[in-house]
């Protein structure tokens, strides 16, 4: 099957939706597919992308969802969309986020035929989508298959653009977290791990960091190492002087050395105040092993079956936080018993797994027609120069434009 | 006066944009029902298919009568009258899986039935979706008073039991 995957943020930084497109075209590939993804790409040299990517242009900072996102919109990337469009002929187009104002509804206004969308926030109160839900509504009603990653972003898609979705959950490749070895070099003394973007409010590093004093003072040799793209020194500047020894930045951590970072803790902690619809993080920790303890947001509920599989405690409750970091460090028994109930919990997780319903969802949406250009949307492509990454072809362009001048001036 | 005149030409010009774009859009709704159906009409026909194939497990005797014959019955059948068949072929398997053996092969032909029955259920949403949709529209009182939709008859929903049918073991 051709299968062609639509991604609306930067594909170089690091983010829940881009991890799930490049594994999910991963894991398609593998399954004998054929897969292009179109992704805006910031600053990554063209040689270290894969090769099933095709970049769609570079995107702009806009504040939303109380964080900021990086979109990709313009002539240039509808023009590039179209293109790739037209050269991939896919079976499928399956667009991720497509309420996002950025390259998924872009791709969902130029084609029509078998479109499937995945929508992951489970944020109601999205600006984008109160704003964009009934203006932009008939743009998405081409949308063939819809996918939810959760019931919580399922019940967004109910309640605010009118549509079903069906379940398919977010997966993790559990083979590659599972037995992954510790970092070296690790500080001795229990470990907490925190991973994800330090400089975002609602990751909710500065409720572990409040915690943090509190558990140093019933574990005195507790460390805390902090893995994630963003400002050190904001973070720095967080810290309770009593405990700045205790805690290590390790600043942005390659892919390849995310398991072996969850498997360096003795807990992991997600303390996330808001907007997280899933938590992979949760299950990429719990596929490694380690024990988790996470902040009480309903899809974390859900992913550690109700506290079964790691520990729950009040969302941004910094004491309530501390007390159970506390009690599980001192527990080495209940910290087995957690780690045994994930790896079972993981299994439904894996991509593997996923993927298949995913193709089954294809499969369903498949038997319509085609991916095509929506020819009744047509507008000319524009010239795709102006991106300062292309300065040959802005100054190709202009010496073209210069020749046909210079023709009508001198005859 | 002529500014009067203005005026009225681009009202009549707004209203007629935004009639030949409503008309375009109830169209492609349609389009997107017809296609959802030719979609969720190929998985029913997949699951009868299974459902045949699970006869030469089946002991002889009234179960495996039953499917076969609303198997036949699911395959012949058009749009109208749909649902019945197709849960009184859901009937005729809940009853019929209790007598499976559990063989490998009879295994592997209710594994092709389970993927089956699960295709429908998504191809039951995405169609229900659709019409969801475009009745939602054809309702708005604009393409009711034009007759936008032409003669096209009103997409109806497609409700079957498409739940899960397992054997006992």
């Amino acid at each position: 099957m051709r299968v062609g995957l639509v991604c609306p943020y930067t594909w170089d930084v690091p983010g829940g939706v881009q991890a799930h497109v490049r594994d999910l075209a991963e894991c398609l590939i593998e399954m004998g597919h054929q897969v292009s993804v179109l992704a805006p790409v910031d600053e990554a040299d063209e040689a270290d992308l894969p090769a099933y990517l095709v970049p769609a242009g570079r995107t702009v900072p806009v504040p939303y969802n109380g964080s900021v996102a990086r979109l990709c919109f313009g002539p240039v990337s509808l023009t590039r969309t179209r293109r790739w469009l037209r050269k991939g002929r896919f079976d499928v187009l399956h667009l991720h986020e497509p309420t996002v104002p950025s390259l998924s509804m872009l791709a969902c206004f130029a084609a029509r035929g078998s479109m499937v969308a995945t929508f992951h926030t489970a944020t109601a109160r999205s600006r984008a989508l109160q704003v964009f839900g009934t203006t932009l509504q008939p743009g998405l009603e081409k949308i063939t298959g819809r996918i939810a990653v959760s019931p919580a972003a399922r019940r967004v898609v109910v309640e605010h653009l009118g549509h079903d979705a069906v379940l398919v959950p977010n997966g993790v490749y559990v083979d590659r977290f599972a037995g992954a070895p510790p970092l070296d070099g690790l500080p001795a003394g229990p470990r907490l791990v925190f991973l994800g973007r330090i400089d975002e409010p609602r990751k909710g590093l500065s409720v572990l960091l409040e915690a943090l004093p509190a558990i140093a003072a019933r574990v005195p040799d507790v460390q805390l190492l902090v893995a994630g793209p963003g400002d050190v020194d904001d973070v720095r500047d967080d810290v309770d002087p009593r405990v700045t020894d205790r805690v290590h930045l390790l600043g942005l951590v390659s892919e390849a050395d995310k398991p072996r970072v969850y498997a360096s803790g003795d807990l992991y902690v997600a303390p996330n105040t808001h907007g997280e619809s899933f938590g992979i993080v949760l299950i990429e920790a719990m596929a490694t092993g380690t024990p988790v303890v996470a902040s009480d947001l309903p899809a974390f509920r859900r992913v550690l079956d109700d506290g079964e599989a790691g520990a729950l405690f009040p969302v941004g409750d910094a004491e309530a936080l501390a007390a159970s970091v506390v009690a599980l460090l001192l527990d080495g028994e209940r910290r087995r018993q957690l780690s045994v109930a994930a790896s079972r919990v993981v299994q439904a997780y894996d991509w593997h797994h996923v993927a298949r319903q995913v193709v089954e969802v294809y499969e369903t949406v498949a038997a319509a027609a085609p991916v095509e250009l929506d020819e009744t949307a047509d507008e000319p492509d524009v010239e795709d120069f102006g991106q300062e990454d292309d300065p040959g072809r802005v100054s190709e362009a202009l010496r073209r434009w210069l020749a046909v001048v210079r023709e009508r001036v001198a005859p | 006066m002529t500014g009067d005149v203005a005026l009225a030409v681009a009202i009549v010009v707004l209203v007629a944009l935004y009639v030949t774009w409503t008309a375009g859009r109830l169209d492609r709704m349609h389009a997107r029902v017809d296609a959802a159906w030719a979609g969720l009409d190929a998985q029913l026909v997949r699951r009868a298919a299974a459902a045949r194939s699970l006869l030469p497990h089946l002991p002889p005797g009234a179960e495996a009568a039953a499917v076969d014959e609303r198997a036949i019955a699911a395959l012949a059948a058009g749009e109208h009258g749909r649902e019945a068949v197709e849960n009184a072929l859901t009937r005729a398997l809940r009853a019929a899986v209790g007598r499976l053996p559990r063989t490998p092969a009879a295994e592997v032909a209710l594994t092709e039935l389970d993927a089956a029955s699960t295709r429908v259920g998504l191809a039951r949403s995405f169609h229900n979706s659709a019409v969801t949709d475009t009745r939602a529209l054809r309702r708005r009182r604009l393409p009711r008073l034009l007759r936008l939709a032409g003669h096209r008859a009103m997409p109806s929903f497609f409700d079957v039991d498409d739940t899960a049918i397992l054997p006992p073991w």
